[in-house]
């Protein structure tokens, strides 16, 4: 068969819609196989340990901790070493004397490694008698954890524990444990990337878990803070777009206004907004009014410059035509002026709503750290990025679908500007925008 | 049919959408700082709507609260044992603690922006010279092995830092343990490089290589000897035990006007105290701090044992105005002395303008 079929190379030439969707879906295929790959692919990359269980000492790592390849070896010596010095004393028949603080944290060592074969829950970490139970049951093996699985060593360390504590007691007794320092569980782990790339698989589990968590008490949940943030996204967009639509409409068309707010404008721009951020928390007090000023002041000299930069650009003869036709002054602005270019500036606005989401992450650092930025920020430092990635992917998809929704909109609001082919986002608003139709319809009649 | 736009309507809801942000951030000027704050909170989540406030108790709910900054010290966010358990509720004083970052904390005092804020004794002195004295009216700890000059692998010990870049704060806490692990060791300022970091950015500047060694408490201290496989510390403040007290630091005026206020708080902080004391309490303690610095309770122990909290009596032999880091004053004038050589103020101190034990004394007379 030889139908003549259209190239997917032709050079400026629009794809058909069923072809662009196809590519648009590739766009975001490609970066996520990327990273499935170099998290699934066993021998690409991986240079680090993620411990199972962990180690305790002056630097205490906890299971889920990383070390370098490198690395891990000398938390393992560190380890048997310590082992080797108790095991020598007991056989020379002078057991060092233990503390029961620090033998009980070595049996909650083994906890992480239980809860994730479901034979204990989050909840009993600090059930010291159910962990000593899973001591026996190990040492006796009654039981066998196999997802993952304690390493030969380990188990041969509980076997070695267990007979000094069953001897001095078969069921939990706090006070008892301090009669004999009990040998340390040896590190163990598995291969794995660094923290800050940590796998698609773990990103979901932990967005799941943080949006459907309570917080603990006093804090706020993902579902507040995401709201305090587009507070202080639209609130200080919005108070932006209030200052410079006028100003820069006036600005636009008359020179008067322009030579005075514009090279003001110009050099204010060039000053870092967040250079204000300790000033601005000295007015506006610590909580969310300098962060929406933040965004305010970085937002307002960009959209002041270019709305007056769009309203220069209207056509000069639509103007000559409304003045040969007598028109004046404020009715010239009014009539002529802004209905020739608000389309214009709807783009310039949807653009500024760009910078502003970007400024939130700075703004939300000033005064007392809030809203979803307090997250990047917190885990972020304490290495979490599991808990980072799905806060920072959130704000992306709020951000695109708010462009989006905003560009479909577009051509319902200014429908003597030229149609455009919506996009794959705007199709979809279309295809739930019809969908209501009869609803809306029924509405209107009823 | 589709759905019709008209301008009108999109004026109209831009216009009520202004307003709705607007009285969301209405409310923030000098009669009611706080937009929604509840009386007792750690993270005040400002709502559009001043309607939702909780009422506190009954004897405090018409009150402005005291507010308090602290930070990610070990010794202040105990605090937040007495937050979470209402103590000051069950007290009937009417308080508000404000997380912050330590720098940014000491900021929002000078800007008048908090009524106290948790320093430690050398950052009082130099907020006092650069921005706006306060007066220290209790002592929570002294650090104790928790404040750490960490190098990367391959230099283990503080001469080894020669030549070489440090990530601290500058002119704070780290810095002055910096300035006096060197001394100990006949180096002066001269011989590093400083690099100016906020302390919660140590671990990845560590990490980054892009300098030698760092500054930092915990759990910062901790998060880069983690973060940095074979990091070390090389200098801490255990080697110098009293050149760090940590307390916290009340603005005069709003002492002397809220005098039995302030003293009901120093009441609460040593109900704190004693919890902390009572070995049977740690796990309940190590969850409540752990959570509020979101690091592991397990990890979170060995922070405990530096940082050194003082019982009521061990506070009041502190509090005597010796000469030496045994006394809060004694360390205080070091401290001093230090920040003159150092040109991070020029002229010395009036110190005891600086502390207020009365508060404390009172309890132990009772």
């Amino acid at each position: 068969m030889r139908s003549p079929k259209e190239s997917w190379f032709a050079i400026s030439r629009q794809l058909s819609p069923g072809r662009a969707a196809v590519l648009t879906a590739w766009s975001f295929l490609l970066p996520l196989s990327i990273w499935c790959v170099v998290s699934y692919v066993p021998f690409i990359w991986h240079p680090d340990v993620k411990l199972e269980v962990g180690s305790t000492g002056a630097t205490v790592y906890t299971a889920g901790d990383h070390v370098g390849k490198d690395y891990f070896p000398t938390l393992l010596a560190g380890a048997r070493d310590e082992n080797a010095g108790i095991a020598e004393a007991a056989a020379a028949g002078e057991p060092i004397k233990g503390s029961s603080r620090d033998n009980v944290k070595l049996l909650r060592m083994v906890l992480p490694i239980a809860i994730s074969n479901g034979v204990l829950t989050p909840a009993d970490d600090t059930n010291d008698a159910a962990i000593y139970g899973v001591w026996r049951r190990l040492a006796t093996g009654d039981l066998v954890m196999s997802s993952p699985a304690l390493s030969e060593e380990n188990l041969s360390v509980i076997r070695d524990n267990w007979a000094i504590m069953s001897a001095i007691s078969e069921t939990y007794d706090k006070s008892a444990l301090e009669k004999q320092k009990l040998l340390s569980l040896i590190p163990q782990g598995k291969p794995a990337n660094p923290v800050y790339l940590p796998a698609p698989h773990e990103v979901l589990i932990q967005g799941y878990k943080s949006w459907t968590e309570e917080p603990a008490e006093g804090r706020s949940s993902m579902g507040e803070r995401l709201r305090s943030s587009i507070i202080v996204v639209f609130g200080g967009f919005l108070l932006a777009a209030l200052v410079s639509l006028p100003l820069g409409i006036v600005a636009g068309s008359y020179d008067f206004f322009s030579k005075l707010t514009e090279p003001f404008l110009d050099f204010f721009r060039y000053m870092p907004a967040p250079s204000f951020a300790t000033l601005l928390v000295a007015i506006f007090g610590a909580h969310q009014s300098p962060k929406l000023a933040l965004v305010f002041i970085g937002t307002l000299p960009h959209l002041c410059l270019m709305i007056t930069k769009t309203t220069r650009m209207l056509d000069p003869s639509l103007l000559e035509a409304a003045q040969t036709l007598g028109s004046k002054r404020f009715h010239l602005l009014r009539k002529v002026v802004v209905p020739g270019i608000v389309p214009a500036v709807y783009n310039d606005l949807r653009i500024a709503l760009g910078w502003a989401w970007t400024w939130l992450v700075i703004a939300e650092l000033i005064g007392v750290k809030s809203g979803l930025t307090e997250v990047i920020d917190t885990q972020g430092t304490r290495r979490n990025f599991d808990q980072v990635f799905p806060v920072i992917f959130l704000i992306g998809i709020i951000g695109f679908a708010t462009d989006q929704f905003l560009a479909w909109l577009r051509p319902k609001l200014f429908r003597w500007t030229e149609p455009k082919a919506p996009g794959l986002m705007g199709r979809w608003f279309g295809g739930v925008q019809n969908w209501f139709e009869p609803v809306l319809v029924a509405y209107r009649k009823g | 049919m589709k759905l019709i736009f008209t301008k009108k309507a999109a004026l109209v809801g831009l216009a009520m959408t202004l307003v709705i942000s607007l009285s969301g951030c209405g409310g923030d000027g000098e009669v009611a700082p706080e937009p929604t704050a509840p009386p007792v909170s750690t993270e005040p989540t400002p709502e559009p709507a001043p309607a939702s406030e909780p009422a506190p108790t009954a004897a405090a709910s018409s009150e402005k609260p005291l507010t308090i900054a602290y930070s990610d010290w070990p010794g202040w966010v105990a605090w937040e044992i007495a937050i979470k358990k209402k103590w000051f509720e069950e007290e009937g004083v009417n308080v508000e603690f404000l997380w912050f970052d330590y720098v940014a904390s000491m900021d929002a005092y000078v800007a008048g922006k908090v009524d106290a804020v948790c320093m430690t004794n050398g950052d009082a002195l130099v907020t006092g010279a650069t921005g706006k004295p306060s007066v220290g009216i209790l002592v929570n700890d002294y650090s104790n092995g928790n404040d750490m000059v960490i190098a990367a692998p391959g230099i283990d010990s503080i001469e080894g830092l020669k030549g070489k870049k440090v990530g601290v704060e500058e002119g704070f806490v780290g810095h002055l343990l910096l300035l006096t692990g060197l001394q100990s060791k006949g180096l002066t300022a001269g011989d590093v490089e400083i690099v100016n970091t906020p302390t919660s950015e140590t671990p990845q500047v560590l990490k980054s290589g892009a300098v030698s060694a760092i500054c930092a408490w915990q759990p910062n201290s901790g998060q880069a000897l983690k973060a940095v496989d074979g990091s070390s510390a090389v200098f801490t403040s255990a080697d110098a035990p009293g050149i760090i007290y940590d307390l916290l630091y009340v603005d005069g005026a709003n002492l002397t006007e809220n005098r039995e206020k302030w003293a009901k708080v120093v009441k609460v902080w040593y109900r704190v105290v004693d919890f902390l004391k009572n070995e049977d309490n740690v796990d309940e303690a190590l969850g409540i701090l752990a959570e509020r610095v979101s690091v592991k309770p397990e990890e979170y122990e060995p922070f405990l044992e530096g940082t050194y909290i003082l019982s009521l009596e061990e506070a009041m032999k502190v509090w005597e105005k010796t000469d030496g880091l045994g006394s809060v004053y004694g360390s205080s004038k070091v401290v001093d002395k230090f920040n003159v050589d150092y040109q991070v103020y020029e002229k010395p101190l009036a110190i005891d303008g600086y502390f207020d034990p009365s508060l404390t004394e009172a309890l132990i007379k009772k």
